[in-house]
């Protein structure tokens, strides 16, 4: 067989039955292999929406997402949604056509350093110098994406590669290598447990891509503690579980913030003291202890000293640490502060509160979907005021922050999880960032809803203007928007504008109940802002709060 | 204050370029590196000695990481002059 077929065997292999990618001169000999293959290909619009619907993809399943693109500028293109995958752990395998080999370093027509290019975002990357090593080098990918800290993978394979011939030879897939942790750090992190008065969880979404959403819960119900979930944790911790305190951080609730602040011992589970989770890092949780449980040990030190750390695969570490504890005192305060400080949805006027918006669309959508959104202030609303039932249903780009991640990684989501409600919520300014992924909703018929939060403002970045430069509003405006409804209906997609709160029922409805994808366009005042809010060098129990 | 790591890495494209991108972009300098091919192993011995003011365990860590580097150790520079003396 070429190489190119290879390339496909080996995809199947690891149980790959679907692809997002474009094609391109340097990887036609691949796109010629899938057009026999049983290895489904999505074409996108762009190459950064092949990679971001590798991303919702992976994200929704938990597990890897695969996308491909040519040499030259359609890798270059990979690259923002390959450092997206880096910076929240996202495992995915790229896969890129290069020149010719004898071509390579000659500026040939379409030819980049891509190896050089991929450095910084990816966990590794490899270019394929022979075709004898283009099977092991994609094994080693998926194995590498996907174990201990997962993270986005890179092959690029120039054409004489893919041309070449190959005998292909079954590889058996080894089996995952856990880690053992040290049974006297354990007791260390127990000890600190059950002598801690005011202990707190932080979950952080090293939790859900650990497959131990279930350990973590049942630690939680065992030893009572409350929790605070960062925003790649959300959903992990069961909804119902009594002492869930919150999203924490710089829009996270004041009573999470309040209540981490005053801890005495902060358990990081799965976490990375971010700073937009930390505030000013100094001032984060003074007074605690900390245990630290991760899969990767760079992580302990890095930002905060720990006092137990302890490297394991949670589905393990956790059961272990079941101890319990005394702490009726603390766990009142906790529950004070979340009454104290809940969310309020009794906006005045007559216009669209979007947070109500949001809080009553995530009320209404069926038990399973998955909301993806974008970047901003949009992105914060979801995160307070929607409710998530696992890790799996809230795509969120988090360490990167990149705009034009929702539309594409719902399309991901909406492909990998067929009969599972596909849910878009966007921002004027983040939709229009990969707006050309309507066209991929149009060729595959995808059923995705859409909700375009517009306040014709870059909302999140004139925040800021507002409160930290003097309202010199910089290049936020953006009422010369397009009409969206026409945008919609220019790839038949349905789509209806609401103005006013009495409107939001009517179009939360038409959302759901209309067949196939739809745009409900939420116009909102652009005065609106994120609350409450940690400034920047503040700490967390400084937040403002409008 | 100056750190010496020895490396024993995979001979691979880029590892050497990825070596250094790590110990830049974590906040430290480079200030000499020796680098001897072993072609029969496929590995490269590399002695790499770096500044910065960042505890010297995180970047240890993050070089640990990389998938080439097969064995990594940390010599302080103190202990480094000892081992040569």
């Amino acid at each position: 067989m070429t190489g190119a077929q290879l390339v496909l065997k080996v995809l199947q292999q690891h149980g790959i039955k679907h692809v997002f990618g474009y094609p391109g001169g340097a990887i036609m000999p691949i796109y010629d292999a899938l057009y026999d293959s049983e290895v489904e290909h999505f074409l996108c619009r762009h190459e950064q929406g092949a990679a971001f619907s590798a991303v919702g993809y992976a994200r929704s399943t938990n597990s890897v997402g695969v996308c491909m693109a040519t040499s030259g500028p359609g890798a270059t293109n990979l690259v923002t949604g390959l450092g997206d995958a880096l910076l929240d752990s996202i495992p995915v395998v790229a896969i890129t056509g290069q020149v010719f080999s004898s071509l390579m370093g000659t500026d040939a027509f379409q030819e980049m350093d891509v190896l050089g290019m991929s450095l910084a975002v990816t966990k590794h990357s490899f270019v394929v110098e022979d075709i004898s090593e283009l099977a092991s080098t994609l094994h080693q990918a998926f194995e590498l994406a996907q174990s201990g800290r997962p993270g986005p993978v890179l092959v690029d394979i120039p054409k004489d590669i893919q041309v070449g011939a190959v005998d292909f030879e079954p590889y058996p897939i080894p089996e995952k290598q856990i880690p053992v942790f040290e049974p006297d750090l354990v007791e260390q992190a127990k000890a600190l447990i059950a002598a801690a008065k005011k202990p707190i969880f932080y979950v952080g979404g090293g939790v859900g891509m650990a497959d131990s959403i279930e350990q973590l819960n049942a630690l939680l119900d065992y030893t009572q503690i409350p929790a605070a979930a960062t925003l790649k944790g959300l959903g992990t911790i069961d909804p119902s579980y009594p002492h869930y305190i919150g999203f924490m951080g710089m829009h996270g609730s004041k009573a999470t913030n309040m209540a981490v602040q005053e801890c005495d011992l902060l358990i990081c589970t799965g976490a990375r003291f971010d700073d937009r989770v930390t505030g000013k890092l100094d001032t984060f949780a003074p007074n605690a202890k900390v245990i630290h449980l991760d899969i990767d040990k760079a992580e302990f030190g890095k930002l905060r000293q720990p006092d137990v750390a302890i490297r394991g695969d949670f589905r393990e570490l956790l059961p272990a640490l079941a101890v319990k504890t005394d702490i009726a005192q603390w766990q009142a305060k906790c529950s004070a502060l979340k009454t104290e400080h809940a969310w309020r949805y009794d906006a005045p006027g007559e216009g669209i509160y979007a947070p109500a918006l949001l809080n009553q669309l995530s009320s209404k959508l069926p038990h399973d979907h998955v909301v993806s959104c974008d970047v901003g202030q949009h992105q914060m609303w979801v995160a307070q005021h929607m409710q998530f039932t696992s890790p799996r249903n809230h795509l969120t780009s988090g360490g990167a922050g990149t705009m034009g991640f929702g539309l594409p990684a719902a399309i991901g989501a909406q492909i990998a999880r067929p009969d599972t409600m596909s849910v878009v919520v966007s921002g004027d300014g983040s939709f229009m960032m990969n707006v050309q992924e309507l066209g991929t909703i149009k060729r595959f018929r995808l059923p995705i809803k859409i909700v375009l939060i517009d306040n014709q403002r870059l909302g999140m970045v004139k925040q800021w203007q507002e409160l930290f430069f003097e309202e010199r509003y910089s290049e936020t405006n953006l009422s010369d928007n397009p009409d969206f409804l026409t945008l919609a209906k220019a790839f038949d997609i349905p789509s209806k504008t609401i103005h006013s709160k009495f409107d939001v029922e009517a179009g939360i409805d038409a959302l759901i109940n209309t067949d196939g994808p739809f745009l409900l366009h939420v116009a909102i005042d652009e005065k609106e802002n994120v609350w409450p809010l940690v400034a920047p060098g503040k700490a967390n129990h400084e937040m403002i709060e409008g | 204050m100056s750190h010496t790591f020895n490396i024993i890495a995979k001979q691979q494209p880029a590892m050497l370029e990825r070596v250094l991108r790590v110990v830049r972009h974590r906040g430290f300098n480079l200030q000499s590196l020796n680098v001897a091919d072993c072609t029969e192993s496929g590995n490269v011995e590399i002695e790499l000695t770096v500044s910065g003011v960042r505890p010297i365990e995180t970047l240890q860590k993050q070089l640990d990481k990389l998938y080439d580097i097969a064995h990594l150790e940390l010599t302080s520079a103190a202990d480094a002059v000892a081992i040569r003396a």
